[in-house]
């Protein structure tokens, strides 16, 4: 095992994989900080750079890129109000309405220092845990993710503020809009007007680019000329401040890291539901809830924290059984394969010197994104010096090639612009727009382990309880909700 | 005129970044004389994925010019083969075609059929295998149609693809080669077969039909077993599991396969300088490399064989859907 | 554009209600009770309801305090020039859309880019030279080192005679 780790240290600390490394990283930061472009995108973006690599320089790219993508989504949501990746939209708002009060630094900071932090527990855990959580993770079929997804969507009361009911329409409209497509169970095309593209269903990426980051540009263009400067000119200092917050708020960084973690390891969960079940979490068990939604740093640490960790979560599974953990480890099985290293458990028996090299990566990626990731948001402070009418021009375009490539085809384009008009429409009338995401993101799952647990079960319902974890997380759900209607009616009668 | 005169400028300096050489053509070049696009219907990362990028790397050595793997993804399939069809038949996008195509059309889909395309190679034939969990009673393909058969209709469950998918029709193909109705084992769709074998593993279904290659990480893992391939040979790759027919007696077999096709209506000058460079291709070591070492079984068809391997497949298709109630009814 | 919640409500509810027009005749799925309309169904209902909430909350609103406007404008669209910077966004996507295939991702873009750099006021000598410079990188990294299919269009084929 020695001889491995030492033979692993030899294939990493090699000046061409170093330098895979290093322009993976700075590629990670740039798809990720530019809104338009997200990390899946930059993972099936290189698996054709990567196709001509040895295996360790091609899983370092892709680990590289992905980990400093999901960091670098923050940087545009605190500056911008724009997601960077789908990872950082549940805690946009808060991030921007933290700008806005003048705290970018520490905001910053804090992204930065716990999606370090939490990637490093995510890999410390793909590690050390792999086999044991791995046997977790494939105990689950469709019951077990069918209530999952029920408690996800519960999540949208937690992440949308305001008015509750605008909050559900949201939530309903995304998940109808999930609809459209080849339906997963019975494979009949659904409101596709015998469109070839709609049969391929709304697909999430460019939706989310359209409803974040388009709307948000034609809000912006309005200001163009008034304030010819976005948020603040300049970055001050990055890590002032968070002692203070880690004092405060490690039980956030621990729960997050750890949500993120199985939530990367669940098969066909990854950093953005992370994220969002994070923030929810961070809400539902805060002692004051009420500052939520106004610029408030705790639900970021939880939530920057369990995005990053569930990079390294995903790959649990993946690497163990060969089954995806989320849209990156789909493609990046496919390189291991394509690499000869057939994932399974003898991937470790096999070729453990690989296998240690990735993990050397991993943890080398992830503090390499400490300086990289200053530099990178340093960088940021330049390109807010950028005046806004030469800035919001370059960030459309991105956008337009962002969806583009998405789909490879116009399609993720006019999904884009569609979307962006919904989303500035929606914005302007006080519906939420997170939600609409969540229920996109969550309605395939919701709706295929339904039916297809239907078909086990011959019907009866009862049986969505009779596997032990399923019953445990059904009680946990029915709950979950039962508490909530309790506490929404109450108030209600107390104004009667 | 100044805009104009600046565009132009600016884009020809970055084509020639883009391609290393600026070369105003003088007159028509041989084909291939720019970037080739090899349409593939399914996502980055899987199988179809990954021969399309080895046939594409080994043709860009052998003629010269980049041939870009493009995803169209979704639709189960459909939105890349109409992609394929659809587009101009210049010899620039050609697409890499597979089973689904003798499949869509009569769910009713699609329009598109194997003659929607000029067929130029048949590269490879997987079979599926039969997989039960690793817990599972049943030790042999016998033990398992004997408890299929005994079991009350729609008792046992199996996955593998989406609901009328390829391996849902080897299912069927199976039960009715027993002389069992289709749905004698009720089939829950799945969204490929990864979430299947894990399915299986979880103890959520009973059987899995899916290539050898595709349960090999579950099978190493120790978490299922294959019984038996629904194939004429055993699969070099998985010498010790048995085929139907010499286990069964059962004469059946089935296939996913995948293979290259551009659209209707190319010139021939094109055709033979693909299929004769698909050929090289093929049997190349590269290749076969390649494909043993995933477990993909390799099958060489030239168009005229393709064309009526395809034929024949969707004719057996046609009748196996329709026997299934899976077809549109017309 | 702030719509009046009665509107806005009526809007979602014809919504769902072609939805759940549209799921009638979706199939059965073979042997089971449940097929391919119930989740629209259900969420056709969903919509139903909360949209029937927001339209009677806004008409009782409208009854108390005597009314809003039905189309609230933002009153930065008054001045015409706001609002064309508003439109160019959606319509420069539009452009980029009907002109990309044939032109090809080159000439475009840089229309698109030196377009809106020059009505948002930025000194026409660096717009065209930051639009050329972008869409040429862009051309680079897209189209090359990541081989995204960019459209090639007339631009291309000018180029390469194919």
């Amino acid at each position: 095992m020695s001889s491995a780790i030492l033979a692993a240290f030899g294939l990493v600390f090699d000046p061409y994989v170093l330098t895979v490394i290093l322009l993976s990283a700075i590629f990670g930061l740039f798809v990720g900080a530019m809104p338009g472009l997200t990390a899946t995108m930059a993972t099936a973006l290189l698996v054709p750079v990567t196709f001509f690599m040895s295996p360790v320089p091609a899983l370092g790219a892709i680990v590289t890129a992905t980990a400093m993508a999901i960091f670098a989504g923050d940087i545009p949501a605190a500056m911008l109000r724009m997601p960077g990746t789908p990872a950082s939209a549940a805690y946009t708002d808060e991030s921007y309405a933290m700008s806005r009060k003048g705290q970018l630094e520490l905001n910053l900071g804090v992204n930065l220092v716990f999606s370090v932090l939490g990637g490093l527990i995510g890999v410390l855990v793909l590690i050390l845990a792999a086999p044991s959580l791995a046997e977790l993770a494939i105990n689950f079929s469709s019951f077990e993710y069918f209530w999952l997804a029920c408690l996800g969507l519960t999540c949208a009361i937690f992440i949308s503020t305001g008015d509750p009911v605008k909050g559900f329409l949201s939530l309903f409209v995304g998940l109808a809009i999930g609809c459209i497509g080849i339906d997963p169970a019975a494979g009949y095309p659904r409101f596709t007007f015998g469109n070839v593209d709609l049969m391929s269903g709304i697909n999430f990426i460019p939706t989310m680019i359209g409803v974040f980051a388009v709307s948000e540009l034609m809000r912006g263009v309005m200001t163009v000329d008034q304030a010819g400067r976005p948020v603040q000119e300049k970055v001050g200092a990055l890590f002032r401040g968070l002692g203070e917050v880690t004092r405060k708020y490690w039980t956030n960084f621990l729960r997050g890291s750890a949500v993120g973690t199985l939530i990367g390891a669940l098969p066909g969960a990854g950093a953005d539901i992370a994220a969002w079940v994070s923030y929810a979490m961070a809400k539902r068990f805060s002692k004051e809830p009420e500052k939520f939604g106004t610029g408030h740093i705790e639900g970021i640490v939880e939530s920057t924290s369990a995005n990053n960790s569930a990079i390294g979560g995903a790959w649990i599974p993946a690497l163990v059984f060969g089954i995806p953990g989320d849209s990156i480890t789909a493609i990046v099985i496919g390189v291991l394969y394509m690499k000869g290293m057939n994932p399974g458990p003898t991937v470790f028996l096999e070729n453990p010197q690989l296998i240690y090299a990735v993990f050397i990566i991993f943890i080398l990626a992830n503090l390499l994104m400490l300086p990289l990731g200053y530099a990178a948001i340093r960088g940021a402070r330049h390109l807010l010096a950028i005046p806004k009418n030469v800035l919001l021009p370059i960030i459309l375009l991105f956008c337009v090639v962002g969806s583009f490539a998405m789909t490879n085809s116009p399609y993720g384009i006019v999904l884009m612009l569609i979307f962006g008009v919904v989303g500035w429409l929606m914005e302007e009338n006080g519906i939420p727009v997170a939600p609409l995401i969540l229920g996109l993101v969550l309605g395939e799952l919701l709706e295929h382990s339904f039916m297809t647990s239907m078909i086990k079960s011959d019907g009866e319902f009862l049986v969505f309880f009779q596997r032990p974890i399923a019953g445990l997380l059904g009680a946990l759900t029915l709950t979950t909700w039962g508490l909530m209607l309790w506490r929404g009616l109450r108030p209600a009668r107390a104004a009667i | 005129m100044r805009i104009n005169r600046r565009h132009m400028l600016s884009g020809i300096s970055a084509a020639g970044l883009a391609s290393g050489l600026s070369l105003p053509a003088i007159g028509q070049a041989r084909y291939p004389n720019r970037p080739v696009t090899l349409v593939c219907p399914w996502g980055a990362g899987g199988g179809t994925d990954a021969t399309a990028r080895i046939v594409a790397a080994i043709l860009e050595k052998d003629l010269g010019q980049p041939f870009n793997v493009v995803n169209r993804t979704g639709g189960s399939g459909v939105v890349g083969h109409s992609a394929i069809a659809t587009a101009a038949p210049d010899g620039y996008t050609i697409g890499m075609i597979t089973v689904e195509i003798t499949m869509m059309h009569h769910q009713g889909l699609t329009e598109l059929k194997p003659d929607s395309y000029t067929p130029l190679a048949l590269m490879n034939v997987d079979p599926p295998g039969v997989q039960v969990n690793a817990n599972s009673p049943h030790k042999t393909i016998k033990e398992l149609a004997d408890a299929v058969k005994a079991a009350p209709p729609g008792r046992m469950k199996a996955s593998g693809t989406g609901q009328g998918g390829i391996w849902h029709l080897a299912l069927i193909g199976w039960l009715q080669a027993m002389g069992l109705r289709p749905d004698h084992v009720a089939w829950v769709p799945s969204n490929g077969a990864a979430p299947a074998m894990q399915d299986l593993a979880a103890g959520g279904v009973d059987i899995v039909t899916c290539s050898v290659p595709e349960a090999k990480a579950m099978i190493d893992a120790g978490r299922a077993r294959s019984l038996a391939v629904m194939a004429p040979q055993r699969n070099p790759q998985f010498r010790d599991v048995p085929t139907l027919n010499e286990a069964l007696g059962i004469n059946y077999s089935v296939g996913a396969w995948r293979g290259i096709a551009a659209p209707k209506g190319i010139s021939a000058d094109i055709n033979n300088t693909l299929v004769a460079a698909l050929k090289k291709a093929y049997d190349s070591k590269e290749f076969q490399e390649f494909m043993a070492n995933r477990g993909f079984g390799t099958t060489w068809a030239d168009p005229a064989g393709f064309a009526a391997y395809m034929a024949e497949g969707d004719r057996a298709m046609g009748a196996a859907m329709t026997a299934a109630g899976l077809a549109k009814r017309a | 554009m702030r719509v009046h919640d009665t509107l806005l409500g009526l809007f979602f509810a014809a919504l769902a209600v072609a939805i759940l027009i549209l799921t009638a005749d979706f199939p059965s799925f073979p042997g089971q009770k449940y097929g391919p309309s119930l989740f629209p169904r259900i969420l056709g209902v969903g919509i139903l309801v909360c949209a029937v909430v927001i339209a009677w909350r806004g008409w009782r609103e409208s009854r108390r305090t005597g009314g809003r406007r039905i189309v609230a404008v933002d009153a930065a669209f008054a001045d015409p020039g706001k609002l064309a910077s508003f439109l160019l966004v959606p319509a420069g996507v539009g452009f980029y859309l009907l002109a990309a295939d044939r032109l090809g991702f080159i000439p475009t873009a840089f229309a698109l880019l030196a377009g809106l750099f020059l009505w948002f006021r930025v000194r026409p000598l660096p717009a065209l030279a930051i639009a050329a410079l972008t869409t040429g990188l862009m051309q680079w990294f897209f189209g090359t080192l990541m081989r995204v299919p960019l459209p090639r269009g007339l631009f291309m084929q000018l180029i390469h005679g194919g």
